[in-house]
C-alpha cells in the first residue's frame, strides 16, 4: 500500500482558483488538471468517466457559496456530487473519492496542498474497486 | 442614366439596439462599468501585487473618461439605476472608482502624453470646465488643436465650487493638470471670452475654426420673492453661498471665520447643504430654511439628497422647512429674516410657490448665505447672438449646434445637470464639431438606442457595503469625511456586481486571461426534446423554449448567454455543445493518460 | 420462385414480454408469416438448436434476439445465430442494454447465490445446494449452463446490426422493424429503430411544464395521488423522460404513471442514467446545506432509478466481453 500512487483528476474553476498564476502555473503544480470556466459546468458524465478511465479520486474546486461569477454554478456542481454520492455507494465506491470544495485560491497557493491532501485520503483507501 | 449613391443620406446606417446594463445606459459616458467591476473583483489580494492591475483598470477608465477619480468622489448616477438597488442595495459603483483613485493619481504624474498628430486644425473651448475640458480631450485625441479659454485662475469650472470634505484637492488638481499635459491641451487662465475686446469673431480671425461654449453657471441667482428681489440682499452679512465656496476652495477663508456666529442658508438643494456643513465647518452655528418639505415622496420633496439630510443632521445642523424669505433687514446688529409660510412649491405650472403671509416667523443670525440657484453669463451669450426671439440659448439636443453654425454649446450654459452630464456633453460637443469640420452630416446614426438588460436570477442577493462615516463629532473639518474601500473591500464589492450585461460588452474574463475567447452554445434541433431543463438551470435566461411545428424546442439568446455552460451539463439528451471550448479535448486527453 | 427470407426469434434471458409482443401485433403476425420463413422461435415453434446450426453462414436474412446474456448457453446461442445471420436485431431493453436484470450487476455472484439460495426468509435447503456447472445425479453427469459474473448486454457478446428498444417494444415499431427489413429500406448500421428525441418531445404534458421547477422533495409515485395531466416532474415525482428515447406511445403516462427508461439512451448518449442524474439536480431546490442532503436522501435508491433498465451499459460498469 506504501508504494501506491493515487490517480487523482482535478478541476478547477477558472474564477476562482489559480487566475493569478498566469498561462502555464498550475499545469506544473498539479497532474491531470482540468480548468473550467465554471464548475457547474462538470457533468455526471465527466466525473463517472474519470473513474472509468482509472481515476482513484476526482477533486472539484469550485468558489464559495453565494460567490459563483455565474451566480448559481457553484451550488450546481455541489448538488450534483451529492446525488452522485449515492449513486457512488450503490456502485460500492466511497463517496470521499469524489469530493468538491468551495472555497477561493486565485493565486493558486493553497492547491497544491488540497491535492496533495486529498491525495492522501485516497491513498488510505487504496485503489479504487474494479468493477 | 442609372447611377447609385453611396454618401449622404444614400449611406446605410445601424439599424441595431443596444442591449446593455442599465447602469452604462445611464451613464452619461457610457463607462464600461460591467467590465471593470469585475476586473477589480479579479485583482489579488495583495496590496504591492494589485498596483500593476489597478494602475492598467485605470489606464482603461483614463481612455473614455479621464475624469473617473473625481466622478469616484462625486457622481454614482449609475448607482440610480443599478439593477441590485431592490435586491439589497446598489453596487457602490462611485466607492469602486475612488478605491482605483487612491492608486491612480499619484501615478497620473507619470502618464505618457497622448501620440497624437495635431494637424487637424484649431478649436476653442471656452469654459474650463468638466465639460469644456472632456470636450478639448475628445478633439485632441482625433488630432485638433485645441486651446481652453476660462475667466478663472483654476481649471475644473464649477467642480471647484465642491468643498474639500467630498472631493479632495490635490485629486482635481492632478486630473486637470495632467489632462492638460496629457492631451497637449492650449491653456488660457483669468481670460475672459467676451472681455477686453476678446470675442468669437476675434478669435475666427485668429484661425480658430469651431467652438465649444460651456460657460456653466458662474452667477448666483439672488433672492426674488415672488417677481421682486428681496430687499435687503445687500446689507453687510448677506453673501451668497456661492462665494463662500469658491473662496474657501481658494483658501482665503480662516479656519474659525464663522466661529461664535449664527448662519442662516437659505435654500434645500446640493449645493444649499455643500455650504451649510462648509459653514460648520467654519465653526458657525448653521440653520437652513428652505421652501420645500422633508417628505421625499412628495412633489415638494426638499430636492438634497438622502446622504446630505442625514450628514447635516448629524454634524448639528437644524432644518427649517415650509419657508419662503420675503425681506431681510438689519437689527440691533442683527440680519433678520421674515419668514412667511410655503405651502405648496410646485404645481401644474411648474415652480410656482403658494405662500401664507398671515403665518410668518422671524429667523435671526450674523450671516446670511442664499443658495437657491446659479445663472449664465446671458450678455456674453447675448453679444454672440446665441440666444433665440424668446431669450433662450438655442442648441439642438442631438448635435448640441447653436444658432450660429461654428458654435455648439453644452453643460449647465445649456442645461443644468450633473458633473457626468456636463463630460457627456462635450464628448458629443467634440463629436459634433469633427463632424462639423470634416464635412460630414452631424446627426447621420447619433441616436443609439439602448435598452436595460435585468438582473440575472441567483438564489441569494447580498446587502450592500455599510457606509464608513467618520463620527460627528471628529468631522468638523475639511478632511473627506467617507471613508474609502480597502482592497479586500473593493474585491468584495466587484464580486458583488452580478453583471446584467451581454458579455460581448464586457469580455473582462478574456481580458485578464480566464478564456481565451467566449464559446458559443450550439442546440442541435434534432435531439432536444423540449424538457426544458437548460431553461430551469440558466440564472440569465438565455436558454428559452420556441414552438417550431406544434413542437417544443429550446434555443440560446446569444446575447443574454454567458457561455457558462450549465444547460449544456444539464441536458439530458446532450442536444447543447459549447462551441470553441476545448474543455473536452483537454478532457479526454488526461483520461486517456490515466 | 424467390425463397422466402428465413427469420430467426430468440429469447435468451428472457421474461417471455419480447415473444408476446411479437404476438401482440395481431393481424400484422399473419404477414411476417406469410412473407417469412420463421426458422427458429422457441416459445412458439417446434425448431431445435441443431438445425440452425446445419445452417450456412449467413443463411439466415434476420435473427431477432430478446433477452439478456447471464450464462454460457445466452453466449453460446448468440453467437451461433450471429454466424448464421446476416443481420442482427437487438429486441427489447434486455438485448439492447441488459434490461432490468442489469441491476443484478450491482451485487457479486456471490451474493446473489448466498440469498437465493441460503439467506432469503423462503428458502429450505438446509444442505446448501448451489446449481453447479457439473454435478454427478444418479450416476450421469448432469451439466447445467455456466451461470456469468455479471449480467451482459447483447453488444457486449456479439456485433449487433440494430436495436429496437422497450419493454417491451410497441407493435408499431415492431411492425416498421420488420417491414424495413423485409423491404431493404434500413438506416446505417447500429442505429436504434425508434425516434432519437427524448420522451419530452412526444409526450402531451410537457406542454404543462412551469416557467421554473424547484423540488424540494421527491414523491414516489404510490405516495400521492399524482395529476394525469401535469407533468410528472413539476409535481416533484421523478419521471426519466427527459433522459430516455420516446416511441413508445406514452405508455405508461396514459396511466398516470412516470416513465421509468426502458426505451434507454437518446441518441448520441451512451449512458442515460449520468444524464439523467445531472438534471435530475438542477430541479432541486434547496436554502442549506442540510435542506440539500434532506431533498437528496428522498431520492429512494438513485442507482435504481437512473439505471432500472441499462446498469450492463452504465459508464462504470460497462464491458466488452
Amino acid at each position: 500500500m506504501s508504494d501506491f500512487e493515487p490517480k487523482l483528476v482535478c478541476f478547477s474553476c477558472n474564477f476562482g482558483w489559480g487566475y493569478l498564476t498566469g498561462g502555464n502555473g498550475l499545469n506544473s503544480q498539479i497532474k491531470n488538471w482540468i480548468p473550467v470556466a465554471c464548475s457547474g459546468k462538470i457533468d455526471t458524465t465527466h466525473i463517472l468517466d474519470a473513474f472509468k478511465a482509472g481515476a482513484d479520486g476526482v477533486l472539484i474546486l469550485g468558489c464559495p457559496e453565494g460567490d459563483c461569477h455565474f451566480q448559481d454554478g457553484n451550488f450546481e456542481a455541489k448538488k450534483r456530487v451529492y446525488l452522485l454520492h449515492k449513486l457512488l455507494e450503490d456502485y460500492g465506491i466511497e463517496k470521499d473519492r469524489l469530493k468538491i470544495e468551495l472555497s477561493v485560491d486565485p493565486e493558486g497557493k493553497r492547491i497544491t496542498q488540497v491535492v496533495k491532501e486529498m491525495g492522501e485520503s485516497i491513498g488510505k483507501l487504496g485503489p479504487v474497486k474494479k468493477i | 442614366m442609372w447611377k447609385t449613391e453611396s454618401i449622404g443620406s444614400a449611406r446605410v446606417e445601424d439599424a441595431v439596439k443596444q442591449f446593455l446594463p442599465p447602469c452604462q445606459i445611464r451613464c452619461p459616458i457610457n463607462e464600461d462599468i460591467q467590465r471593470t467591476n469585475v476586473l477589480i473583483s479579479l485583482l489579488p489580494d495583495d496590496p504591492d501585487s494589485a498596483k500593476e492591475g489597478i494602475i492598467q483598470i485605470g489606464d482603461y477608465l483614463y481612455e473614455k473618461n479621464p475624469f473617473f477619480t473625481v466622478c469616484g468622489y462625486i457622481c454614482g448616477l449609475c448607482e440610480n439605476d443599478c439593477n441590485y438597488t431592490t435586491k439589497g442595495g446598489a453596487i457602490k459603483r462611485r466607492l469602486l472608482k475612488r478605491f482605483l483613485s487612491d492608486t491612480f493619481t499619484p501615478y497620473l504624474v507619470q502618464k505618457k502624453p497622448l501620440d497624437v498628430k495635431k494637424d487637424k486644425g484649431k478649436v476653442a473651448v471656452i469654459g474650463a470646465g468638466p465639460g469644456g475640458l472632456m470636450a478639448a480631450y475628445e478633439l485632441s485625441k482625433r488630432g485638433y488643436t485645441v486651446t481652453v479659454f476660462d475667466s478663472s485662475n483654476k481649471l475644473g469650472g464649477a467642480a471647484r465650487y465642491i468643498p474639500k470634505y467630498r472631493l479632495p484637492e490635490q485629486v482635481m488638481d492632478a486630473v486637470v493638470d495632467n489632462l492638460v499635459r496629457i492631451a497637449g491641451i492650449d491653456v488660457k487662465l483669468g481670460v475672459k471670452v467676451g472681455e477686453g475686446g476678446l470675442d468669437l469673431q476675434q478669435l475666427r480671425d485668429d484661425g480658430y475654426k469651431a467652438f465649444f461654449v460651456a460657460t456653466g453657471t458662474p452667477y448666483a441667482r439672488p433672492l426674488t420673492f415672488g417677481t421682486a428681489e428681496v430687499e435687503g440682499q445687500e446689507l453687510d452679512g448677506v453673501m451668497y453661498g456661492l462665494t463662500l465656496l469658491w473662496e474657501v476652495n481658494q483658501g482665503n477663508i480662516p479656519a474659525d471665520y464663522y466661529k461664535g456666529k449664527k448662519v442662516i442658508v437659505i435654500g434645500g438643494g446640493n449645493v444649499a447643504f455643500d455650504v451649510a456643513r462648509t459653514a460648520r465647518r467654519l465653526g458657525g452655528d448653521v440653520t437652513i430654511v428652505c421652501l420645500e418639505i422633508m417628505d421625499k415622496a412628495s412633489k415638494d420633496a426638499i430636492p438634497a439628497d438622502e446622504e446630505e439630510l442625514v450628514g447635516a443632521r448629524e454634524e448639528g445642523l437644524t432644518i427649517i422647512t415650509s419657508r419662503g424669505v420675503r425681506g431681510i433687514t438689519k437689527v440691533d446688529g442683527k440680519l433678520k429674516l421674515d419668514c412667511p409660510l410655503c405651502t405648496s412649491v410646485f404645481d401644474e405650472r411648474g415652480f410656482n410657490p403658494q405662500i401664507e403671509c398671515a403665518d410668518c416667523i422671524d429667523l435671526e443670525g450674523d450671516v446670511i448665505l442664499p443658495t437657491i440657484g446659479q445663472m449664465t453669463d446671458r450678455d456674453f451669450l447675448q453679444n454672440e447672438a446665441l440666444l433665440n426671439e424668446v431669450g433662450r440659448l438655442q442648441a439642438d439636443p442631438l448635435t448640441l449646434q447653436s444658432k450660429v453654425e461654428d458654435v455648439f454649446v453644452g453643460g449647465d450654459v445649456r442645461r443644468i445637470g450633473f458633473l457626468a452630464d456636463a463630460m457627456g456633453e462635450g464628448v458629443e460637443a467634440a463629436e459634433s464639431i469633427d463632424r462639423y469640420l470634416s464635412g460630414i452630416d452631424l446627426k447621420r446614426g447619433r441616436v443609439k438606442e439602448c435598452e436595460p438588460y435585468d438582473a440575472p436570477y441567483r438564489r441569494a442577493y447580498r446587502d450592500e457595503p455599510k457606509h464608513k462615516w467618520v463620527p460627528a463629532d471628529r468631522r468638523i473639518n475639511f478632511d473627506m469625511f467617507e471613508e474609502g474601500f480597502t482592497l479586500e473591500e473593493a474585491i468584495e464589492e466587484g464580486r458583488r456586481c452580478i453583471t446584467c450585461g451581454p458579455c460581448i460588452s464586457c469580455k473582462a474574463c478574456v481580458s485578464v486571461g480566464i478564456q481565451d475567447d467566449l464559446p458559443v452554445v450550439e442546440v442541435n434541433e434534432d435531439l432536444c426534446s423540449g424538457c426544458r431543463m437548460c431553461v430551469y438551470v440558466c440564472n440569465y435566461e438565455a436558454a428559452q423554449v420556441k414552438e417550431v411545428d406544434g413542437k417544443i424546442v429550446s434555443w440560446t439568446d446569444d446575447l443574454k448567454c454567458k457561455s457558462c455552460g450549465m444547460c449544456v451539463a444539464a441536458c439530458p439528451s446532450g442536444a447543447r455543445q459549447l462551441v470553441g471550448d476545448k474543455t473536452e479535448g483537454r478532457i479526454k486527453e488526461i483520461y486517456a493518460a490515466l | 420462385m424467390a425463397d422466402k427470407p428465413k427469420v430467426a426469434i430468440c429469447w435468451l434471458g428472457s421474461c417471455g414480454g419480447c415473444d408476446e409482443a411479437v404476438v401482440d401485433i395481431n393481424e400484422a403476425i399473419l404477414d411476417v408469416a406469410g412473407a417469412t420463413d420463421i426458422v427458429l422461435w422457441p416459445v412458439a415453434m417446434d425448431f431445435k438448436y441443431h438445425h440452425i446450426e446445419a445452417m450456412e453462414d449467413g443463411e439466415i436474412v434476420l435473427s431477432i434476439i430478446n433477452g439478456h446474456v447471464r450464462n454460457s448457453e445466452h453466449e453460446e446461442v448468440a453467437k451461433m445465430l450471429r454466424k448464421k445471420s446476416q443481420l442482427v436485431l437487438a429486441f427489447g431493453a434486455c438485448a439492447c442494454f441488459g434490461g432490468t436484470p442489469g441491476m443484478a450487476n450491482f451485487r457479486t455472484k456471490e451474493d446473489i447465490f448466498n440469498w437465493v439460495y441460503r439467506d432469503a426468509p423462503t428458502v429450505v435447503n438446509p444442505k446448501s445446494n448451489y446449481p453447479q456447472p457439473k454435478s454427478q445425479v444418479s450416476g450421469k453427469e448432469l451439466t447445467l449452463p455456466e451461470f456469468y459474473e455479471q449480467v451482459y448486454a447483447l453488444n457486449q457478446i456479439i456485433d449487433v446490426d440494430y436495436y429496437l428498444p422497450g419493454c417491451p417494444p410497441p407493435p408499431d415499431l415492431i411492425v416498421n422493424a420488420v417491414t424495413a427489413v423485409l423491404e431493404g429500406k434500413l438506416p446505417p448500421k447500429g442505429s436504434t429503430l425508434a425516434p432519437n428525441k427524448a420522451l419530452c418531445d412526444t409526450c402531451p404534458r410537457n406542454k404543462t411544464k412551469p416557467d421554473k421547477i424547484a423540488i424540494k422533495e421527491f414523491k414516489r409515485i404510490h405516495e400521492v395521488e399524482a395529476d394525469p395531466d401535469t407533468c410528472f416532474l413539476a409535481q416533484g415525482i421523478i419521471c426519466l423522460g427527459p433522459a430516455i428515447r420516446t416511441g413508445c406511445g406514452e405508455a405508461c403516462m396514459n396511466i398516470n404513471l412516470p416513465c421509468r427508461g426502458c426505451f434507454g439512451p437518446v441518441e448520441g448518449v451512451a449512458d442515460s442514467g449520468a444524464k439523467f442524474l445531472s438534471s435530475l439536480a438542477s430541479i432541486i431546490d434547496a436554502e442549506s446545506e442540510e435542506e440539500v442532503q434532506r431533498a437528496i436522501e428522498t431520492v429512494a435508491d438513485a442507482a435504481g432509478y437512473a439505471y432500472r433498465f441499462s446498469a450492463p451499459i452504465s459508464t462504470l460498469i460497462k464491458k466488452r466481453v
